[in-house]
């Protein structure tokens, strides 16, 4: 699903965020990214998202190499990818319903078809009842899985997290992680960056980590290095 | 999402056919076309302030045309007609001059002539109020005997030219004034006042592309965070923009229709006196409205005005914003 081979990414600034790095995600796979903060994990997830260009290297998801993609097509791969952020990225100017509804709304999802989606997002994040309302109303815990549900609406092969429970009590960071495992439970390949080493220690998932913009551990499968 | 059966199909279940994408596409212009205008009316002031700035950048160029439109219609009579004052000389006797009545009434290129004795030149002078009363103090009458000659209507300048020489040669003809002259300095205003119309119009043209552009990038900057998140799952610029442009139309197309409606209370409250006017000059003339294709361009130039705006300045600012 997905492959980054000997990816290095350099800023202008000059400052090289990846150096070398490849590994692969298999499909319907779950992993955690870990690692110091700067040591690279929102720049290999951005580079998943195509809103970074690796220097060198190649990133394939979904088939597509990224380097090669048009930048017209740029939108259209990342429809197919779900994205969770730390700060959610919600809009306040409109309802729950709207902002999980915005995915669909920009691929042009009959109304119908939207709302049946919407509904089945918000349900599966346990927030059905509260799709009248603003986003500003909810706790932070509910604002991120708004998020988590515009992320999954599209119903993409691929969700990518970034901090997920960075602002979250350690309960409510686990309800979050259980989430996310239920997704891959239903197929969907996920990546979650986070630096909660207790709770990814409880997951008892594959884990990627990084030290200074190279992997040091999880890129290689067969090594068993991958379960910590 | 709740069955795996269901996530299996979700890749396909998210691409939608050719048909859906066009009824798709068409619904979300549909839509987008609707909540721009909502989003404008949301803020009744402000957008009034722009579409107000809009309105009168065009009703001066609008203005211009239609007072010029109207001139050359006023002066559409008299551009044929070509009609010319003889001055007779002051000694003339009464018999010389019914002679040359019907000398110069003989000529081919004449169809009328006209006698205005001294007298009657008088007269119709002490009509005018305030002159009389000038004209007491003079011991006698300072006024030629004047034939009014009409060449035929349509009469060509060389023509008019050979006429007025022929005239001129005939003994007792102190001179000629041919009508003509001012009508020919109108035209040469007329045109002046042409082209002045097209130098404002696209003078302020371009003002309602910066005023439009510049309302624009506002409301880019406002919205940062929403282009952000609709760039994030996967908007293409064509989706972020699309707003924009229409907002762009809405300005330019009601700023148009405000500016039609500004000509209209223009031409209400100016045709009473034109007429007035028109009447002391005894003239059969009413300010004409601006007519109905003229109505239409100023309009459609508006809204067109509006779109150019907002897309240079989404061209400039929005690609700028990546997520």
């Amino acid at each position: 699903m997905v492959r980054f081979d000997r990816v290095s990414k350099r800023y202008p600034s000059g400052n090289e965020a990846l150096s070398g790095v490849s590994f692969e995600l298999a499909r319907g796979e779950m992993a955690f990214l870990t690692g110091h903060s700067g040591a690279g994990k929102s720049t290999l997830l951005k580079l998943m998202m195509r809103m970074e260009v690796p220097t060198r290297g190649e990133v394939v998801v979904d088939g597509s190499n990224l380097s090669r993609l048009r930048e017209g097509l740029v939108p259209y791969h990342r429809r197919k990818v779900g994205v969770v952020f730390q700060n959610h990225q919600l809009l306040f100017d409109r309802s729950v319903f709207d902002n999980v509804a915005l995915p669909l709304l920009i691929s042009g999802t009959s109304l119908k078809e939207t709302g049946r989606r919407v509904r089945a997002a918000l349900d599966k994040v346990g927030l059905l009842g509260k799709e009248k309302l603003n986003p500003i109303q909810l706790s932070g815990g509910e604002q991120q899985r708004i998020g988590i549900a515009r992320a999954v609406v599209n119903k993409p092969a691929l969700l990518i997290a970034d901090e997920p429970t960075g602002n979250l009590d350690p309960e409510l960071s686990a309800d979050i992680m259980n989430l996310f495992s239920q997704f891959q439970q239903v197929g969907v390949t996920v990546l979650i960056a986070t630096h909660d080493i207790a709770l990814v220690e409880r997951m008892n998932k594959r884990r990627l980590i990084l030290q200074n913009g190279q992997m040091i551990a999880g890129h290689d499968l067969s090594t068993g290095a991958a379960y910590v | 999402m709740s069955e795996k059966t269901t996530n299996q199909q979700g890749a396909s279940a998210a691409t939608l056919g050719a048909g859906e994408k066009f009824t798709a596409y068409f619904r979300n212009h549909q839509m987008v076309a609707v909540e721009s205008l909502a989003k404008l009316l949301a803020t009744p002031l402000s957008s009034l302030l722009t579409w107000l700035v809009i309105a009168i950048a065009l009703t001066l160029p609008g203005a211009l045309y239609m007072a010029v439109n109207n001139l050359q219609q006023l002066s559409g009579h008299f551009e044929a007609s070509g009609q010319m004052t003889v001055f007779l000389a002051t000694d003339i006797r009464e018999a010389d001059s019914s002679a040359l009545r019907l000398k110069v009434g003989s000529l081919d290129q004449v169809n009328k002539v006209v006698y205005v004795s001294p007298e009657q030149a008088l007269e119709e002078f002490k009509e005018y109020g305030g002159i009389a009363d000038a004209l007491s103090f003079l011991d006698e009458n300072p006024l030629p005997a004047v034939l009014l000659v009409e060449p035929p209507l349509g009469i060509d300048k060389d023509e008019l030219n050979v006429l007025v020489a022929q005239i001129k040669s005939f003994k007792h003809v102190d001179s000629v004034q041919v009508d003509m002259a001012w009508v020919e300095r109108l035209l040469a205003l007329l045109a002046l006042a042409q082209r002045l119309v097209g130098v404002v119009g696209v003078l302020l043209a371009l003002a309602i592309v910066l005023v439009v552009g510049n309302t624009i990038r506002l409301a880019i900057a406002a919205r940062m965070d929403e282009i952000r998140v609709i760039k994030l799952v996967g908007g293409t610029n064509a989706y972020v923009r699309r707003p924009f442009l229409y907002s762009g139309f809405w300005y330019g197309a009601i700023g148009g229709i405000l500016a039609w409606l500004m000509l209209g209370i223009c031409w209400i409250l100016l045709q009473g006196p034109v007429a007035d006017i028109a009447a002391l000059y005894g003239a059969d003339f009413y300010l004409q409205p601006l007519p109905f294709a003229p109505t239409c361009w100023l309009i459609l130039s508006a809204s067109v005005l509006g779109l150019i705006g907002s897309w240079w300045s989404v061209q400039r600012h929005l690609v700028a914003i990546e997520p």
